[in-house]
């Protein structure tokens, strides 16, 4: 259980900034997830962190000492990598005791320590194999056991599960959860799936162009994303964006944007579950961020007891099942919204349909900065 | 649709001829190179009488091995009447370390070229590859001279030095490409776990580049073996490799031309390159393709 301070780390290759100044502080036992997609800087931040790459500037601090000059192997870290990087000429024990080989651990207790965490992984029966003969889903076991065997203060992964299939990469995703909850060691972990970030993460570093964008824990992430980046980042379907005005509604204020319906175009007005925070916004445009689920179908009983919950009549474009809910596409201020909707109450494309909103899973965003108001 | 058997008929016997006339031609093509090397076997088992009286091409009436082992330890070579042998055995210990070394220095350039990349590799690479352009004519004069400043003139370990000096091109040209195919991540992941540049060589690296291996060792071997130049011009006396000693084996005549002590001695002079050809031909191809595909 580390605590693992990054300072205002910087890293440039010439006059090309990789990494624009990253700060970051977490806690022991914590699980960070580096979400972006590629080329925002994960990785390198992920090298520099278990020493692999050089820091143009700034300090990283492992339980408070600074180890910038720390040679990887003394920083009490262990790496599973993206390819895995299991030693092909190696047997999966000897890949396994090579860490341990390495730090002078005598024969009987390298011998303890593998048949521990082969039996952690279930990867028992596979120890006198090589490499080449395992499945993606085995390799990947290896490359963890190689990790755990050591037990490092902190555990770096690099994409682990993006090289294997979809189902696999769900059952070995509860694994590494799993993994956590038992271990509780310190995590970074670096993926550009947005699912395994939500999914695993106590906490979630959103990064872009070499800066963190947000960083919280996922719930927080997914319904108070710090600017419209996060918000269509994070999600899938992602956040909805409409193009809206902040207008007088009653003792508040609320959001108006224009809406086709019933043959015609209209203005929806929806009042703002929070109008003090909107109040120096009054008649000017901003943009309005709902999730998808916050968006369904209109329901009587559900509208009763939402104290936000709006409803309002919207032309339906495009449905697109999914089984559980219908994406059900409309046109809100000019932009497509997506709205989940159950399957037994949807209606025909170009038909009108009731929708509610709940206007407490709002997000209003400041247009030009793309910031959240 | 009954013509259709007749038909299939007609192809395989185009076929059958087809397959004749290839191996045909195949083995026409195989007589063709291998007829020297018959001719030389069928003369050095000859006596000088039959080489005389013969036809080149005829096999021999009675065989016999007095030739071989006349080029083998009795031939006058120069002055001295002692036969191949010594000069074999100074081939050997020029080869077989010049072929070691040069390939062990090529494999750690290769690793260090591609696996640790520092400020400047790649100029050093390019340095390393006009390396193994330059005319071997060029450094005679340096290289002697470097060799006397050294004590190592007409010496076995000067060839030693000389054939590692100029096959590090070359060797490291061929372990740089095969290296650049094996993933970082290998190195990152044993620097994690705690190997140094020397124990990341040895038990990772290493252990993955039989195939790249053996094809520096033919290549390295056949090179030196059979080179000439370098051997004639560092070396005289006791000290010549096999090449240059069957030069002057076959230069030395009083009286009759023994010609099937030329073949003899010139085969004994080929034997080693050919016999590391066949142990280890089948892993220099598949060595040359390695890399090529992804594996």
């Amino acid at each position: 259980m580390a605590h693992l301070e990054v300072r205002n780390v910087r890293k440039s290759f010439g006059d090309t900034h990789v990494l624009k100044g990253i700060s970051l502080d977490l806690a022991g036992g914590e699980f960070l997830v580096l979400l972006g997609p590629s080329g925002c800087g994960k990785s390198t931040l992920l090298n520099m962190i278990a020493g692999l790459d050089s820091i143009t500037d700034g300090e990283i601090v492992i339980d408070g000492r600074v180890v910038n000059a720390v040679h990887p192997k003394n920083r009490d870290i262990a790496m599973v990598f993206q390819s895995y990087a299991l030693y092909p000429n190696m047997t999966v024990k000897k890949n396994i005791a090579f860490g341990l080989e390495m730090r002078g651990v005598p024969a009987d207790e390298r011998a303890r320590l593998i048949a521990k965490t082969s039996a952690l992984l279930q990867i028992d029966h596979l120890l006198d194999r090589k490499p080449a003969q395992l499945s993606g889903g085995q390799r990947q076991r290896v490359a963890m056991g190689r990790a755990l065997v050591r037990d490092p203060k902190i555990f770096l992964f690099d994409e682990p599960l993006s090289n294997l299939d979809a189902k696999l990469r769900v059952d070995m995703r509860t694994e590494i959860k799993k993994l956590h909850g038992r271990l509780g060691t310190t995590i970074v972990y670096v993926t550009h799936d947005q699912i395994e970030a939500m999914t695993l993460a106590t906490q979630i570093a959103v990064m872009r162009g070499g800066v963190i964008e947000q960083l919280a824990p996922p719930q927080d992430v997914y319904e108070t994303p710090a600017n419209m980046y996060v918000g269509g980042f994070v999600g899938s379907p992602p956040m909805n964006f409409v193009p809206a005005t902040v207008v007088d509604q009653g003792n508040g204020l609320g959001v108006r944007f224009r809406c086709a319906a019933n043959g015609g175009d209209g203005d929806v007005v929806l009042p703002l579950a929070d109008p003090a925070a909107a109040a120096q916004w009054k008649d000017r445009e901003v943009v309005f961020g709902l999730r998808p689920e916050a968006l369904t179908d209109y329901n009587e009983a559900e509208a009763s007891i939402r104290e936000h919950a709006h409803a309002f009549d919207c032309r339906v474009d495009v449905l697109e099942p999914t089984g559980a809910d219908t994406l059900t596409y409309v046109e809100l201020g000019g932009s497509t919204a997506i709205a989940r909707v159950n399957p037994r109450r949807t209606t025909r494309p170009g038909d009108t349909m009731r929708l509610m909103a709940d206007m407490s899973h709002a997000s209003l965003f400041d247009p030009s900065t793309e910031r959240r108001i | 649709m009954a013509n259709l058997p007749a038909q299939a008929a007609a192809d395989t016997l185009g076929a059958r001829l087809g397959r004749v006339a290839l191996y045909a031609a195949l083995g026409l093509f195989a007589l063709f190179y291998l007829m020297p090397m018959l001719v030389m076997i069928a003369t050095s088992l000859k006596d000088v009488e039959e080489i005389r009286s013969g036809s080149l091409l005829a096999w021999p009436q009675s065989v016999s091995l007095d030739a071989w082992r006349y080029a083998w330890s009795e031939a006058c070579i120069g002055v001295e009447c002692t036969g191949l042998a010594p000069y074999f055995r100074n081939s050997v210990l020029m080869a077989v370390p010049a072929v070691l070394l040069s390939s062990l220095f090529g494999a750690l350039n290769g690793y260090a070229l591609t696996k640790w990349r520092f400020r400047g590799a790649n100029v050093v690479f390019g340095m390393l590859l006009f390396g193994s352009f330059i005319p071997f004519q060029v450094v005679l004069l340096p290289m002697s001279q470097t060799l006397g400043f050294l004590g190592l003139a007409s010496s076995v370990p000067g060839l030693v030095l000389v054939h590692t000096v100029y096959g590090i091109a070359f060797t490291t040209l061929f372990f740089r490409n095969y290296y650049v195919t094996l993933p970082d991540d290998l190195v990152k992941a044993a620097t994690i776990d705690g190997a140094g540049f020397f124990t990341i060589f040895w038990r990772i690296i290493l252990p993955l580049s039989p195939s790249i291996i053996v094809v520096t060792v033919i290549w390295q071997f056949t090179q030196i073996w059979n080179d000439f130049l370098f051997g004639a011009s560092f070396t005289s006396g006791g000290a010549q490799p096999v090449t240059v000693a069957l030069n002057n084996l076959v230069n030395t005549t009083t009286g009759v031309k023994l010609y099937n002590v030329d073949m003899a001695a010139a085969i004994i002079a080929a034997l080693p390159t050919l016999l590391v050809y066949i142990v280890a031909g089948r892993y220099f191809v598949r060595g040359l393709t390695a890399g090529s595909v992804k594996g």
